[in-house]
């Protein structure tokens, strides 16, 4: 019976498509398009930039200093090609004529920044970044001055850290989480979400009031309990087997990370699977009609969690967690891609096993009702 | 003969509706039992509750003797079943389907091999064992759906109008195996609203309306219980008003309708109806060009106890 249940869902090109294959393909045409995202951050070409340093001081000092740091050839963060010049009007004229791209203004306690006519989008970012993280640091950097003239430095590097877009934020609630990343953890989400599907199908082959096969299979002298095991069973199987091989896939050949440990990476499989199995066979009960029917609905419930779940727009569930917390808390997708998220970005175990636990307890709900509906032997109606 | 199925009393009600009222059933071993009605006359609802599939508000169900419940392992491992919507996976080839369902009764490979194969030949797929479903003809289907539900050689198969949407030839097919089935021992329930199959192959008729039994018995039997025993229809032209009203008016005959030549009687049991009405037309000058005399069909017998043709519904 487990043979011909695992034989048929592998032959099911509608499932194997949705499950497998379509999330390989959305990770390839994304690895395709933004995969050398960073490489392009990172090779920025330097900006010829102009620092006017009309006073002195401590705050015109500490600028230079970082300053001098972006500016460094043989450095990590080279975005600048750097002249330092002492009065500002000739070198505002250098700006106008395109020597420069960039002018800094350094006063006693305050940074004017002047771009060139035509200048580029990146100069204008880095030129803000720079800025407003300089400034934003700079009591912090005063009082590392003042406390320990030796912890001055890390504050100084903290700040080439915040200037440096290319780094990933370390909550994933936050409004710009690292997309790239979750853009792959949502899919992988998304292709386990579609095992619902196998819940589904669980619910048509043994409940005889769905389908005419299950009748049949109602009527045999099998044990009900023994075909819910062999379905579920085989259905879990190939999930797990299709989810590895999407996890192999991501990490070897698209470069991801997964974290660093296996044993939770599994873990986080197995209960995502068997959650996404317990709420096909919720939805395939509680939807009515015919198989094709309760499967499309299912479809469109699963598709809605995972767009809530920042699968098209990333910043999606940190909205939610500023405005309505509550709607990420029951979205199973976004409980899905914040454990996978904690896993494998951000290291927080705890919070990995908080979702895990979430997903487990709902799992245990849904498989607890799904039991109770498949094992019925007796229909009011056919 | 002992009797396989016996059912008394059952009740089935889907809210207001009745769908079974106080229905009494007894299945002979070896007989094909042919539930006779219209669409929605409860012959599906009755053989669900009768597999214990459908709840049902009374009534009692005993299968081989026993009272059939969900859980009756023992007695279901003897019944076959041909659903009326093929039940079939369309991911799984020929072979592979039947092998399947004939897995859920049959744990040995080597003896499931062999009925598998018996049953392939027995629908004469055989041609096919390599294919999907998809690729059949609607007759093949319904033959592979015959095969899946009888391949563990049970005792007792029910056919839930196993012949809806299919071509004369699959139909004589499936007709000649339902019969070959009761010759090798099995006792058979036949659900249609086809008359003639049930006439064709039925050893025992029960008719339902509206869950009712309105009628039951043999062919034969059934036939007896309606006033008209003949239909005699003669090719006359001109057959006037006054030649009708003397045909009508004598003794035996219940109707007479006379419409484009051809003249229609129908009549009740007699050695001599249709050499009467000949020698009434001869007497009269009438040319005859075709003359044939008809038994009444089940139709007839429903038309007769209900008012109403088993396929206006």
């Amino acid at each position: 019976m487990f043979k011909y249940f695992l034989k048929k869902r592998l032959r099911e090109k509608q499932f194997v498509f949705w499950s497998m294959i379509f999330p390989l393909a959305l990770m390839t045409f994304m690895h395709i398009a933004f995969g050398n995202i960073y490489d392009i951050e990172n090779h920025i070409d330097p900006m010829k930039t102009c620092v006017v340093t009309e006073d002195t001081g401590v705050f015109v000092y500490n600028f230079q200093s970082l300053m001098d740091e972006m500016s460094d050839e043989n450095g990590d963060n080279y975005y600048f090609d750097l002249d330092y010049a002492a009065s500002v009007e000739p070198a505002k004229k250098s700006l106008e004529d395109g020597e420069y791209e960039i002018l800094f203004e350094v006063k006693a306690d305050d940074i004017k920044v002047f771009l060139a006519p035509g200048h580029s989008a990146t100069s204008a970012y880095m030129a803000k970044a720079v800025c407003d993280s300089y400034m934003r640091n700079y009591d912090l950097i005063m009082e590392a001055y003042e406390k320990d003239p030796g912890s001055a430095q890390a504050v100084l590097d903290n700040t080439l850290e915040e200037v440096s877009y290319t780094k990933p934020a370390q909550s994933a609630f936050s409004e710009d989480p690292d997309p790239y990343s979750w853009f792959f953890y949502s899919t992988l989400v998304m292709g386990i979400f579609f095992n619902s599907m196998s819940g589904v199908a669980i619910v048509s082959e043994l409940c005889a009031d769905v389908s005419a096969d299950a009748m049949r299979l109602s009527v045999s002298s099998a044990k009900k309990s023994r075909m819910i095991i062999s379905s579920f069973l085989s259905k879990f199987s190939i999930s797990f087997v299709i989810v590895l091989i999407q996890l192999l896939f991501m990490r070897y050949v698209m470069d991801i990370s997964l974290g660093n440990s296996i044993p939770k990476l599994l873990l986080f499989v197995a209960s995502s699977i068997l959650f996404s199995l317990g709420f096909g066979v919720i939805c395939g009960t509680i939807f009515k009609g015919s198989t094709d029917n309760r499967g499309n609905k299912t479809t469109s419930v699963v598709m809605i969690s995972v767009f809530l779940s920042g699968e098209m727009i990333q910043q999606l569930p940190g909205v939610f967690e500023k405005y309505a917390p509550f709607i990420n808390d029951i979205n199973p997708a976004t409980v899905m891609n914040m454990a996978f998220y904690k896993l494998a970005i951000c290291g927080d175990y705890t919070g990995f096993y908080m979702d895990i636990a979430k997903i487990l307890v709902t799992t245990l709900i849904f498989i607890a009702i799904g039991v109770f509906v498949l094992r019925r032997e007796k229909y009011a109606s056919l | 003969m002992s009797d396989v199925i016996k059912v008394e009393g059952l009740v089935k009600r889907y809210k207001e509706l009745i769908a079974l009222d106080h229905l009494d059933l007894k299945v002979k071993q070896g007989e094909i039992y042919g539930l006779l009605g219209p669409n929605g006359s409860g012959k599906t609802t009755a053989i669900n509750c009768i597999l214990s599939l459908l709840e049902y508000d009374k009534g009692s169900i005993t299968i081989f003797g026993k009272d059939m419940t969900p859980k009756s392992y023992d007695i279901k491992k003897d019944i076959g079943i041909v659903p009326q919507d093929l039940a079939l996976y369309d991911s799984l080839t020929v072979y592979e389907n039947i092998d399947f369902f004939c897995g859920l009764y049959i744990k040995d490979p080597a003896k499931r091999k062999e009925y598998v194969k018996e049953a392939i030949d027995f629908v004469s797929i055989g041609d096919f064992a390599k294919f999907k479903p998809k690729k059949l003809s609607g007759g093949l289907k319904r033959r592979l759906n015959i095969a899946c539900g009888i391949a563990h050689k049970p005792k007792l198969i029910f056919f839930d109008e196993p012949t809806v949407a299919v071509d004369p030839q699959s139909r004589n097919k499936i007709l000649e195996g339902i019969v070959e089935l009761r010759n090798s021992g099995a006792t058979i329930v036949y659900t249609s609203h086809y008359m003639e199959e049930v006439e064709q192959i039925c050893d025992y008729v029960v008719v339902l309306d509206k869950g009712h039994k309105i009628a039951e018995g043999t062919i034969d039997e059934l036939k007896n219980m309606i006033k008209k025993s003949e239909i005699i229809t003669i090719e006359a032209a001109g057959v006037d008003e006054d030649t009708i009203t003397y045909i009508r008016e004598m003794k035996n005959i219940y109707n007479v309708e006379y419409e484009k030549d051809l003249l229609k009687v129908e009549a009740g049991s007699g050695k001599h109806n249709v050499i009467d009405i000949i020698n009434i037309l001869q007497d009269r000058g009438y040319k005859m060009k075709k003359i044939f005399s008809e038994q009444p069909t089940l139709n007839d017998v429903f038309l007769e106890l209900t008012g109403k043709n088993l396929r206006d519904e």
